[in-house]
């Protein structure tokens, strides 16, 4: 436990200091937010603007990517992964407390995002802000965690920030399928639909589980 | 070895022979012809692209657990052949959409279960050939393994629920085949399972052979070198 | 036997084809301090990090610390000083020692860190970020961090580089203060003087194989670096 709030700790200070992860996050989805808007704009007719909520979590993804991989390039320098590796601990709490820091950054950055994308598509997401709230929660939480895991793996391959998200993409699917439909159907009907909450959070433990009991391999040499 | 291989062989010529002909001799649809005859190749394909992986996925495991190469090899030779059957199944597909529905490509659940598979295949192959060192290649292959076969019945089911609106009635379950297509389908399934042992035997061999080579080498080199 | 802070059988590691380590048989007690010896490539930091818990062997049975303790209990029984240094570059060298408390679960983290930065005289860069320091400095800092927890096992994997000849006589003084104690050291090194000041045993690894030196060859360094060459050229010829 203790070691779990060690590595949150550092991981957040380190962010609070320099803010260059979550800065990098949070330009580069604003500027997603914006190519989208050229790329697919909103046509006048409300009824043809049901793919809108996805365009959100485009932008989500690619935040998080961009993210996940600066979790653990940070690591590289003075080889700070060997030693969270020595650390005398279970290292899935070393997981859950990057994993952690990771959510908790993305958090605010979709937050931010969600302002800008109201304001850019013109959306009312303030009336389902607390809803909002809780399917960007648990897409963020599906990203963070999968993310990590597979960032720790990605930076000791050859090609590190490009082989994160081609592994992380396709396993991201049931969480972005599950968080669209949550959105678009939050915006339309303004309550929350219970079958993609439920996809979301199946898919948010098996990742929390996996990557916490796979953890201690990963860390290894 | 050599029984796997003489067994493998037996099975897959049997089978293969035994479905042929059944395959010959089943009903032609009504309503899509001969074109529909590719329900005895497409879905059985399904059946051993799945095996690939989830057979690398179980090998990964032991391997993490036990540490026994023997079994990282297993699971690289299980997802090569996997991909061959994934690969397979993306050309059958499209073929026998194009026939069906008049389309090359439709956001199908199965197809793009298929397709998704297709691309967690290639990131684990990938991933493989990109980490230096091959206990390292081994223990991540093996996570990343363990992480895909876990999500696969979740990508179905999402895809299933929230993914394209456009269902087509596909009536691929087992209660609404035919008269007469029963046996061809099962048939059809079991040979390509034994096509898919057939190759994976072949596959793992080929891997052992390497290796053993490759120590060969490598003692030779560091009685000589320094 | 469960005594000895090491206890090794047939310990070995492969990394795909190539025989890193080949299967050695080790055991170290407390109060002892071995020498690491050999030419590049050999296995010597192959063998550290097997010790230290960031690889698994490949066969064999290690013991570190207590009878049968799981991995992460052998990891606590650990303290390892490499030629990276271990720490985040944003953090002062105060912060980096409180973290590694932590994650050592030493009791009081705060209050260890400011005794280390006393001991090991860090006072002056005590509150300055890692990445800032000087190559010396932060080993120096590296050597309090792997110290935190009271290591049973300490390794140190060629300490001495990048130090300057004051704070290498200091770091030999303190390793020198290891012997007869509670702890256990292994050292890697090329200076075969060092090995003569500071070691009780001493092992010579030849493209994974070891040979053990005599006790004797430790008296003085001329006699270790006969010995050094004469085991080198053995393990060589060896098939």
């Amino acid at each position: 436990m203790n070691a779990f709030l060690a590595v949150l700790w550092k991981d957040l200070a380190i962010e609070w200091r320099s803010r260059d992860r979550f800065a990098a996050m949070l330009v580069f989805s604003l500027l997603v937010v914006l190519v989208l808007y050229f790329a697919a704009p909103p046509s006048l007719d409300a009824a043809q603007n049901g793919y809108v909520p996805g365009l959100l979590w485009v932008a989500y993804v690619f935040a998080g990517v961009l993210g996940m991989n600066r979790a653990f390039a940070a690591e590289l320098e003075n080889d700070a992964l060997s030693a969270l590796a020595l650390a005398p601990v279970d290292r899935g709490f070393l997981f859950l407390g990057k994993a952690t820091a990771s959510f908790l950054i993305l958090g605010v950055v979709q937050a931010l995002t969600a302002v800008f994308f109201a304001l850019a598509f013109t959306l009312d997401l303030w009336a389902v802000a607390p809803q909002l709230a809780a399917i960007a929660g648990l897409g963020g939480l599906g990203i963070a965690c999968a993310g990590t895991l597979l960032s720790a793996i990605s930076v000791r391959t050859r090609y590190r920030e490009v082989m994160l998200p081609l592994l992380l993409l396709p396993l991201l699917v049931p969480v972005l399928l599950a968080a669209v439909r949550a959105t678009t159907q939050l915006l339309e009907t303004g309550s929350l639909p219970w079958p993609p909450i439920q996809m979301l959070i199946v898919a948010d433990a098996v990742y929390a589980i996996v990557s916490f009991l796979c953890f201690e391999f990963v860390l290894d040499e | 070895m050599q029984r796997w291989k003489q067994g493998t062989s037996a099975a897959l010529v049997g089978l293969g022979a035994w479905w042929a002909w059944a395959v010959w001799h089943a009903p032609l649809d009504a309503v899509q012809g001969v074109i529909q005859k590719i329900l005895y190749v497409h879905p059985p394909l399904a059946f051993a692209a799945y095996a690939g992986f989830i057979g690398a996925a179980l090998a990964g495991g032991l391997f993490l657990v036990r540490g026994n190469e023997r079994f990282d090899r297993f699971a690289a030779a299980s997802a090569e052949v996997g991909v061959v059957f994934c690969t397979l199944m993306l050309i059958t597909g499209p073929i026998w959409a194009k026939g069906t529905w008049g389309k090359w490509w439709t956001w199908d659940p199965r197809l793009t279960v298929t397709l998704l598979l297709y691309l967690a295949y290639v990131a684990y192959l990938l991933l493989r050939s990109f980490t230096e060192g091959s206990e390292r290649a081994a223990r991540f292959a093996a996570v990343y393994g363990i992480l895909g076969a876990a999500l696969i019945p979740l990508n179905y089911y999402a895809i299933e629920l929230f993914g394209s609106r456009a269902l087509h009635p596909d009536n691929l379950e087992r209660g609404s085949l035919g008269e007469g297509m029963g046996l061809p389908f099962a048939l059809g399934v079991f040979a390509t399972l034994a096509a898919f042992a057939f190759l994976l035997v072949r596959r793992f061999e080929l891997g052992e052979l390497r290796a053993a080579r490759a120590e060969q080498l490598a003692r030779v080199a560091q009685r000589e070198g320094a | 036997m469960s005594g000895a802070v090491v206890r090794a059988t047939g310990l070995a590691k492969r990394f795909g084809p190539l025989a890193a380590l080949q299967p050695l048989d080790l055991t170290l007690a407390a109060g002892e301090t071995l020498a690491l010896l050999g030419p590049n490539g050999a296995g010597k930091s192959t063998l550290l990090r097997l010790l230290a818990g960031l690889a698994r062997p490949s066969a064999g049975v290690l013991e570190v610390g207590p009878d049968g303790a799981t991995r992460p209990a052998r990891r606590a029984a650990v303290g390892l000083v490499a030629h990276a240094t271990f720490l985040s570059p944003q953090l002062t060298a105060r912060e980096n020692l409180t973290l590694a408390a932590r994650l050592y679960d030493v009791a009081k983290p705060a209050a260890r860190a400011a005794t280390l930065i006393e001991a090991h005289e860090l006072a002056p860069v005590a509150d300055r970020a890692a990445g800032e320091l000087s190559r010396g400095w932060a080993q120096r800092v590296a050597i309090a961090r792997a110290l935190v927890h009271e290591p049973r096992l300490l390794l140190l994997d060629e300490p001495f580089t990048g130090l300057d000849p004051r704070a290498a006589e200091k770091l030999a003084e303190r390793l020198a203060t290891q012997r007869g104690g509670a702890r256990a050291a292994v050292l890697v090194t090329h200076e075969l003087a060092r090995a003569v000041q500071l070691a009780t045993r001493a092992l010579v690894l030849v493209r994974g194989q070891a040979l053990a030196v005599a006790a004797s060859a430790l008296a003085s360094t001329p006699a270790l670096e006969s010995a050094y060459r004469d085991a080198v050229a053995a393990l060589e010829a060896a098939p």
